[in-house]
């Protein structure tokens, strides 16, 4: 999963593919870049970041301190929350509206067009990857449920380059329930 | 389309609904749909409508390209959800006459620029306006086809429609006529005219007719047509 994502990473920086091996981390596997100079490098987030600075696109890591540390807060996120997600009920607590826990993330995207800043950053593109295959077995009534996170998503996925070999999930343009804001 | 008056806070809602699953007015990429939009708005939406407030927020990031983002400006009713109907122009036409330190959204207070827009502005209103004195307005006409009907068989009806053609009056022009027989010998005057919808009515036709009551028993109008 972590290298098909980074491989794609790759092609949407117009970079040519590196060389990739895994690293079983406890119960899940690290993807581990043998780079040419220097040591090998672990991790995605440690990895995807250096990839971005290799193709001098440092504007993805956020351009002022607060939003650089707002992209590594959502990579770290990735890492720690979106890729041990693994049941149903997981899935819904992260998207979940609950409006006691403001971390979750369709809250978060409430007042947001992206992540970090009002560019798109390395935040969106690999929370984009992490997520396209929870987004992609939502419900419609899911979809519209986490309203902020699908609009989002659907954003996302239509900045140039971004998608790669990803399909493209759709999201009914007209809303169905209106129950929901 | 549109979002209703852009400057209440009933066409704020309706913005708020319309972005709640939308990053941007049209598409995915800042337009100046969205410019339009935000140059329509009075100010930064109130916190409730955070949707209206996230986009508002994001199209002010891009203040300083503005003129570059892609698309072409459309009057503010060709945007948002298709059943509401656009009414921020009237509202804010109003608003701006009896409010006249209107927010300047983008914060020029530099009142020269502001004072050389509104020369400007005048200038090409006022050239709009001899353009529009100078193109010759579409005058409504129509053709009526009228009956005339003397009194009895006696009457004479060369007389007659020398007496209906001699009416004059600006904006009527007197067409082909010709006589129908009625019956018992009585022959009604089958008469064409046009006239400008403006200055000719047919009430006033009828009684200029029925005026030369020697002749004329009634009038009757056959046929009306717009052209």
């Amino acid at each position: 999963m972590a290298v098909e994502e980074l491989t794609a990473l790759e092609k949407c920086l117009g970079l040519k593919a590196g060389k990739y091996s895994r690293r079983a981390q406890g119960s899940s596997q690290v993807p581990v870049l043998q780079t040419n100079s220097g040591p090998s490098l672990a991790g995605l987030a440690t990895i995807a970041s250096h990839l971005v600075t290799q193709a001098k696109k440092e504007e993805l890591l956020g351009v002022s301190l607060e939003e650089k540390a707002v992209v590594q807060q959502w990579l770290e996120y990735r890492t720690t929350r979106i890729d041990r997600l693994t049941s149903k009920e997981d899935v819904r607590t992260t998207l979940k509206v609950s409006h006691e826990n403001r971390q979750d993330l369709n809250c978060y995207l409430e007042d947001k067009v992206y992540m970090a800043g009002n560019k798109i950053t390395l935040a969106d593109i690999l929370t984009y990857y992490g997520l396209h295959p929870i987004i992609a077995d939502l419900s419609i009534q899911e979809k519209e449920n986490y309203m902020n996170v699908s609009r989002w998503f659907s954003h996302i996925q239509h900045s140039p380059g971004v998608r790669q070999h990803l399909p493209s999930v759709v999201f009914i343009k007209n809303r169905i329930y209106s129950n929901v804001h | 389309m549109g979002f209703g008056d852009l400057k209440s806070s009933s066409g704020l809602r309706v913005l708020n609904e319309f972005l709640a699953d939308k990053s941007y007015i049209e598409g995915y990429v800042p337009s100046q749909a969205d410019i339009a939009v935000y140059e329509a708005l009075s100010g930064a939406p109130p916190a409730d409508l955070f949707h209206a407030l996230r986009w508002y927020n994001h199209i002010r990031s891009y203040e300083k390209q503005k003129a570059s983002l892609p698309g072409v400006k459309k009057p503010l009713g060709k945007y948002g959800p298709v059943n509401i109907e656009d009414t921020t122009d009237s509202a804010s036409k109003n608003a701006k006459e009896d409010d006249d330190d209107d927010i300047d959204l983008f914060g020029s207070d530099d009142e020269e620029e502001s004072e050389d827009s509104k020369r400007i502005r005048e200038e090409r209103l006022a050239q709009y306006e001899s353009k529009k004195s100078k193109k010759p307005a579409l005058i409504a006409k129509s053709s009526i086809l009228l009956d005339v009907k003397p009194w009895d068989d006696e009457t004479d009806m060369a007389k007659l429609e020398e007496c209906v053609r001699s009416i004059h009056m600006d904006g009527l022009v007197w067409g082909a006529s010709k006589l129908v027989p009625v019956g018992y010998g009585i022959k009604k005057l089958q008469i064409q005219c046009v006239v400008e919808d403006d200055k000719v009515g047919t009430d006033v036709l009828e009684e200029k007719i029925t005026a030369f009551e020697d002749f004329v028993q009634s009038m009757d109008v056959a046929a009306f047509n717009k052209i």
